[in-house]
This record gives C-alpha cells, structure tokens and sequence, in this order.
C-alpha cells in the first residue's frame, strides 16, 4: 500500500520537479571533472564489512580483494591469485598468489593471510559457506593449499568472493574498520545514513578515476529524491518508479541473473513420503503434458513488456546470462493453441464445457502462490493465468504469506525468484538429493540424467568440463534435461533487469550481469568508470 | 509494532498511578519501574518466541541458494538458539542483572553501544520536535480556545483534525517533495551533508538536515496538544473566575495570562510528556523518509529480522524512557497546579 501512494506521490509530483537544476552532486574540482562520486544504491551492511561473515559475497569486496574475479561476461579471471590448479580427485585445490601486494596498513598480503582467511571463513557463522574446506595451508610465502572435504567444482567461486583479510588485523572490530587491499579504503561509516570510502594509491590493479566515493542508504524513495535533487550521482530504483525523466540523468538498465519463474510439485500426490508429516505431490503438475502446456501457453515478451516496465527478458533456465546457462534449451512460446494440441493428446479435454480440461474426472487446475506483499510476484501470477486460461488450463493465483508457503511449496505451484552467480544453485534446485532440503527443489523433481550430469558438474576439476556438465543438465544431446523442452520442472518467466538513474556524464564502461538483488554489485567495475564531460 | 503496544502499556500504567504516593514515593516509584521493567521483558519475549519470523531465515535473506544447512548450524550457534527459549530467556535476564545486555545480532556490536549511538542521534530529533510541537500547539490551541467558535478556530480545529489523520510517512514524503526536490531548500537525507566524515559538519549544517525530519514529527504531534489546550481553555473561559475577572475589567493579554494559561497548561504539559511513546512511534517513520540515523530504523531491523537481544534492549530503554517521561510530567504539572499539589498532602 505504501509503494503505491509513493508511486502517485511522485507521479503527481513530477510536473513541479521539473523545475529542478540537475547538479553533477560531486564536489567538482574546478571546471573539471569531479573527484567525488556519491552514490545512492543502497545496501548497507548492517553486519559490517568483514568478509568471512559474507561481506561481498557476491564478489568486488570494495574494501578487499580476491583471488580470482569475474569479468563482464562472469568468466573467471585472476586477481590476487597468478593460477591455480585442481588436483586429480578434486580434493586439493593449489593457489600460487602474487608476492607484490599490500594490505593499506602496510603490511605485505602473504599465503598465510589466504589460508587464515579461508580457515576462519569455515568456521564463522555468517553468510559464505565454506563448509565444504577442511583446512587451508600456506605451503610457502606464495602458495595455499585448500583441502576440501568432497570435490566441488563450484568452490572456484569462494575463490572469487571471499575477499582476504589480514591475519595480524582482524580484531573484534574489523567489521567496522576493515583493512584490505582493495582498490578503496573505508575511511568513515555513520551507520544507518552514509559510508565514505577513498582510493587505495597503493592499489595493484586499475587505479578507479575516483578519489573519494559515498555511499548513502536512502530507501527507494529517498534515492528516487535524491536523484531528483542533484544530489547523488546514481540512484537504485525498482523498476515500477524508473519509468520517470529525471534531468540530468539517464536510466540505466542492467542484465541481471535475478530470475523470477514457477515451480511445479513434479511428483503425484502420496507418490514419495516428505521428511517428518509434510504433504508432498500435486496429481495435475506431476503430468509432464500441464507442464509443456504451460511453458508454450505463457507470452515471455509480454510479461517483460507489461509487468517488468520492458527492464528485463524471456527466461528459458535458472542461469540465462551466465556462462553456464543453455541459450538452446529456450522453447517457443506464446501458443496456447500449440499448448491445447499437447493436453489433447495427453488426454486433456473438456468435456463439461467450462472451459478447464479434465482427464479421468481430474481438473486441469492447480493453485500458483505467490508472496502477497510482492507486487512484480503478484503482476507475473495473474498474467500467467490469464494467458494458460486459452490453453484450457485453471492457474489459481493466490497472494498468501512466506509462512504458508513454506507449508504448501511441495503440494502446490510457487512462483520463485532465484538468481546467482554460484551454479550450486542449479543443482540445489534440481538434484533429487536435495528434495524437501531449505527451499531447495520443493517440486521433489527426481530425473538420473539430469542428477548424473549435476554430479559430474559438481566433481569436475575444471572449468570447461563443469560448464558443459551445468549445460547439459538444463538440455542433452538426448533431449532430456530440466527445462522446458525436457521434464520441464519449472516455466522459467523473466530475467530482470536491475535500474540505475545515473548521472548523464558518468559513463559505467562494461557493466556485469548482476546477482539476485540490487546494490554494490553495481560497482564491480567501478575501477573503470569514467567522468565524460 | 511491539514496542509501541508495550509503551503504550507503560504510558497508561503511569497515568494510572494515584497522585497519592506521599513520602514513600521515591521506593514505589522503583519499585513500579522494577515491576514493569520486568512486565516488559517477560512480555516483548513472549510476543518474540510466538512470531513467525526465523531470524536465521530473515538474516540467509535473498542468499538462500548459497547458504547450505551445515552452514545454518553455524549461524544459529553464533547466535546461540539452539538452547529451549526458556533457557534463552534466564541466561539473558541473569546478564542484563549484571548490566550485560547481550550482543546484537544484526549489527554484531553489544546492544548497549548501538541504543546509545542511535538514541544520540534520535534525540536531537525527538528534542527539536517535542519543543516545537508543544510550544506550537499550545500556543494555537490557546488561540483557538480564546476565539472559540470564530473563523480562527474553525480553521486551527479542521487543520489539527486533518494533521491527526495524515500519516507520519505520508507528511514526510510530501514535505521532502516540496522542500528538498522542488524547492531545493532543505536536504534530501541524512542528519550531515552527503560525503563529510564525522566531526566535519558545522552545527548549522546539522541543524539544517534536522529541520524537516522535526519538522514533520511535530506537525503531527500538534494536533492533540492543539485540541487538548483548545478545550482547557473554553472550560477555563466559562469558569467563573474568568467571570469575575473580566466584570473587574481584565480584558485581552493580561486575561489570558494571567487567568487562563495556567489552567489551560495542565493539560497540554501532561499530554506532552504522556506523548513521547508516541513521538518514538513516530521518530521510527521520519526516519526512514529522511534518512535519519535514529533508535527507530534500528527498531525496524530488529523487529523484521527477530534480532532478541537488540529488541528486548529496546523495549527496556523505552519502557524506562516512557515511564521517566510520566514522571517528569506529573512533577511538572504538580508544579504548575496547586491543585494538584494539595492532593499529594491530603
């Protein structure tokens, strides 16, 4: 209800904000450009900015930096690491670091910082989970061995998002203070309102353009102000209120992982037994032809044009972007008359004539629960329905509470949202290993194809083998796999896009596609931003 | 939410408590500070082991692919749930006997240092917008009192209605749209210009990112205090000896000083004091418009994401906060009205 009144106050207020100056917000240094970037995209820590409790897990640490690092286009690159390799049983992971970096209190960043980093980031109760390292050891002044419990090929990630933290300074208070060699350093942070950060001189890599920059943790509608006011030089905001003119700035749209699509109990009702008393099984999302139907019934492009404001793009897997994804296993859509013909021959017909086909005295209906409080969830939902109706289908949308979705996700249809930079997601969402485990595939989708090329991903020892293991889980050679064309587990709807009004003069270079979630992520290429005018 | 229903119980505690306390009114008073203190805590701990809401859940947040159930173990053993909630509970009240208020779980810094940072920066805030309030709607409640029934009131009491129903999150919205978007002449956020470190912003400059947030608190705290002094004031008009003074002569500012003000202040200053839950409640959402660094938006947090230790903190500082506010009214309006003075004695 709030973000609605927020939405008509700003509608109704855009005509006398037009009067507004649009400053460049930066302290300018004369005629020039600005040495001082200030910026309004949210995402305050409130833990802090210790990496072995989860601080920039998704990558770029700002404050630190790590071994690898992920480009662009989110293919690995070295950073603090030269190479590495993997040893034959997947066990053994051999790290070689450079021998020319600094911590910015002046100490050199050595091996023994790296396995201390990632022997505490084992231990600690936060939000990286390392759990799978058994112990980490420097081997020498330049060289780490991680040792693993069990091969994990996605533990290359760790690699790219744990940020190394100084063994001599990490107190009690380094979530506020934290020293890294990072290409900034954080100089002051007033909780709750803004963080300032200054360029690391010492920096090894790219030196940012950027002396100083600010981070200010205004809500949506504060940024949304803010922009307007000239204040800030980029501002976060959801795609509902980017479709504004705010002068001086541009919108800027950027691809993200963040995903949105349905998920169906893939199993029929009392087919296999849930852990403790929990019901598990849907008899009319358990037939694979409702499935298919669905996936061909639904207009992708619409949903994106009409509920996502046109910021984002048909979803065909949980991982499009990424370099794991599968761009063949995307099925043509918008045909409900393709779809009818599916459930015909599955035997799907309405013989009552109220427009729901039946098969065996079943209905071909089934409840899709969606967060009520989250109104893009609300808007994919109903339209879905709408569009599956032609085809024959009954979607009952249904705006319920986390908790009842917890109570329903293995009986009826949900409409989730994932999204990661991480591949371990797509085998926590369809190994049958991981059925009924967290929120993890809630369908109980079981399928030994799809489980062997998980687990051949999962112990693979190098990158390549494991990317074309990912692909081939979501679509084989053979035809089968978990997306649409395949057991089509789920309807994957949208990916989204993330929304920055920016300043028209700062240019973001090549931006990367962004993790579930708005934010800091935003800055992983901010060593290459540039001031344009 | 929670907090606010347990000041609100504190607030109508201390109201009810009899003007008849005589000399053993130091030891009641702690001992009813005592009793309530403990009220509170029992309470806030019972609403929190009820709701819903898994702090570890709300904490994994969006991460939920990436956060696996070993690592979850681990969480909750930092934080310590795994004993009963009963267990929970009496190691907690055994440390906080010793001043030990825990650690928070949100802001991983002890739950005393983060109430007195956010309190600090909350309170100029709650100050500004008290005085502002207070002075303002007495002044205009006395007006409107004194004009009964004229244009001038009719206006002051529509104005004061519409401000009691217009939502704190509302006016501030409104008013940052106004002032800071179009007429450019406040900030948009933040209780010191964007990018200054601490200590770098002049007292200028601070009271200026202060204005609006006040600003807004008070224009809403107004109203009661408006329509309490508008009342006292026609009763105190239509006494008689208001009567008797003006068939002696008294006319205009003298009158109203001299006659009215302090009959009519009663009110208004126990109002007032009763009203700081209220001005906590409302802190919570001037915060969160402008930004400001408050006990509110911390309040926010702990309740959303189950952060006990910081919200059991909480609850206790403003149940004493609400309770001393009371009591500094009842000394005050003792103070002003002899009335009430002599019922002490009697």
């Amino acid at each position: 209800m709030t973000a609605a009144a927020v939405a008509l106050t700003a509608g109704a207020l855009t005509a006398c904000g037009g009067t507004t100056t649009a400053g460049s917000g930066g302290a300018s240094s004369e005629g020039g450009a600005p040495t001082e970037l200030r910026l309004a995209i949210g995402g305050e820590s409130e833990e802090g900015y210790d990496p072995t409790l989860g601080w920039g897990r998704y990558g770029s640490p700002l404050f630190q930096s790590t071994l690898l690092t992920r480009d662009a286009d989110l293919e690995l690159q070295p950073d603090l690491a030269t190479d590495y390799e993997v040893s034959e049983d997947g066990l053994t992971w051999t790290v070689r670091i450079r021998d020319d970096v600094a911590f910015t209190d002046g100490e050199p960043l050595t091996a023994d910082d790296v396995a201390y980093t990632f022997n505490t980031a084992a231990e600690q109760g936060g939000l990286t989970d390392v759990t799978v390292l058994e112990e980490a050891v420097a081997t020498d002044e330049t060289t780490v061995e991680l040792r693993l419990e069990r091969p994990q090929s996605t533990f290359v990630n760790r690699l790219a998002s744990l940020g190394i933290v100084p063994e001599h300074a990490h107190g009690e208070d380094y979530a506020q203070q934290p020293v890294g060699s990072g290409p900034f350093e954080l100089v002051s942070w007033q909780q709750g309102q803004q963080l300032v950060v200054e360029r690391n001189e010492d920096y090894y890599g790219e030196q940012p353009d950027f002396e100083r920059v600010t981070f200010v943790f205004t809500d949506e509608d504060g940024s949304l102000a803010a922009a307007r006011a000239g204040e800030v030089d980029m501002a976060a905001v959801p795609a509902a209120l980017a479709t504004q003119q705010v002068p001086g700035m541009r919108l800027e749209a950027i691809d993200s992982v963040d995903n949105r699509g349905v998920m169906f109990p893939t199993v029929p009702e009392g087919a296999v037994a849930g852990s403790g008393n929990e019901q598990v099984g849907n008899d009319v999302t358990a037939d694979l032809a409702i499935r298919r139907a669905v996936n061909t019934a639904v207009d992708r492009a619409a949903l994106v044009e009409g509920v996502l404001e046109g910021f984002g793009s048909p979803a065909s897997g949980p991982a499009d972007a990424a370099p794991w994804g599968n761009p063949s296993a995307a099925v043509a859509d918008a045909d409900p008359q393709a779809a009818a013909t599916m459930l015909e021959e599955a035997g799907w017909r309405d013989e009552d004539g109220d427009g729901v086909r039946e098969r065996n005295g079943l209905r071909a209906s089934f409840a899709l629960l969606y967060p009520a409080e989250d109104s893009l969830r609300q808007g994919l939902a109903l339209n879905v329905a709408d569009m599956v109706a032609e085809a024959g289908i009954e979607v009952r949308a249904e705006g319920v509470s986390w908790e009842e979705i917890d109570r329903r996700l293995h009986t009826d249809a949900v409409l989730f949202g994932w999204g990661s930079h991480d591949p371990t997601e797509m085998y926590n969402l369809y190994h049958s290993s991981q059925a009924g485990v967290e929120y993890w595939n809630p369908g109980y989708y079981a399928s030994d194809a799809v489980d062997a090329h998980l687990d051949t991903a999962m112990a693979a020892t190098d990158e390549a083998t494991a990317t074309r293991a990912w692909q081939a889980a979501q679509l084989d050679e053979q035809g089968e796999g978990f997306t649409a064309s395949g057991d089509a587990a789920w309807a994957w709807l949208v990916n989204l896009q993330h929304t920055y009004y920016t300043d028209e003069c700062l240019d973001l270079g090549e931006t990367q596609t962004e993790p579930h979630g708005h934010g800091w992520p935003v800055t992983a290429g901010i060593t290459g931003w540039s001031w344009t005018c | 939410m929670v907090v606010d229903l347990l000041t609100d119980g504190a607030a109508r505690t201390a109201e009810a408590a009899p003007a008849r306390i005589g000399r053993l009114g130091p030891v009641l008073r702690t001992v009813r500070v005592l009793s309530l203190l403990v009220a509170v805590a029992v309470g806030a701990f019972v609403l929190v082991a009820a709701s819903p809401v898994d702090p570890v859940d709300a904490y994994v947040g969006a991460d939920l692919a990436a956060v696996g159930p070993e690592q979850r173990a681990q969480i909750e053993e930092r934080w310590g749930l795994g004993d009963p909630p009963l267990e929970r509970f009496a190691a907690w009240a055994g440390n906080v006997v010793t001043g030990d208020l825990g650690t928070s779980q949100i802001y991983g810094l002890p739950v005393t240092t983060v109430i007195a940072d956010r309190f600090a920066a909350s309170l100029s805030l709650m100050a500004l917008a008290w005085l502002l309030s207070g002075v303002v709607g007495f002044g205009l409640g006395l007006l409107a009192g004194m004009r009964a029934g004229t244009w001038v009131d009719r206006v002051l009491s529509w104005w004061a209605y519409l401000l009691a129903s217009a939502p704190t999150f509302w006016v501030g919205l409104l008013l940052l749209y106004v002032f800071s978007v179009s007429l450019q002449w406040t900030p948009v956020c933040c209780a010191a210009p964007i990018g200054t470190l601490p200590g770098e912003a002049s007292l200028l400059e601070r009271l200026h990112h202060l204005l609006l947030p006040a600003l807004t608190l008070s224009l809403v705290a107004v109203s009661p205090v408006l329509l309490h002094t508008r009342q006292a004031t026609i009763e105190a008009r239509e006494s008689d000896y208001v009567a008797f003074a003006r068939a002696q002569g008294d006319r205009g500012t003298g009158l109203v000083l001299h006659r009215v003000v302090r009959n009519a202040a009663g009110p208004a200053l126990m109002l007032q004091f009763a009203a700081l839950s209220e001005l906590f409640g409302g802190s919570l959402l001037a915060e969160q418009v402008f930004t400001y660094p408050g006990l509110g938006e911390a309040t926010t947090q702990a309740a959303l994401r189950q952060d006990v230790p910081l919200l059991l903190g909480i609850a206790l500082f403003t149940a004493v906060f609400v309770f001393a506010g009371n009591a500094l009214g009842d000394v005050v309006h003792r103070r002003v009205d002899p009335r009430a003075r002599r019922e002490v004695a009697a």
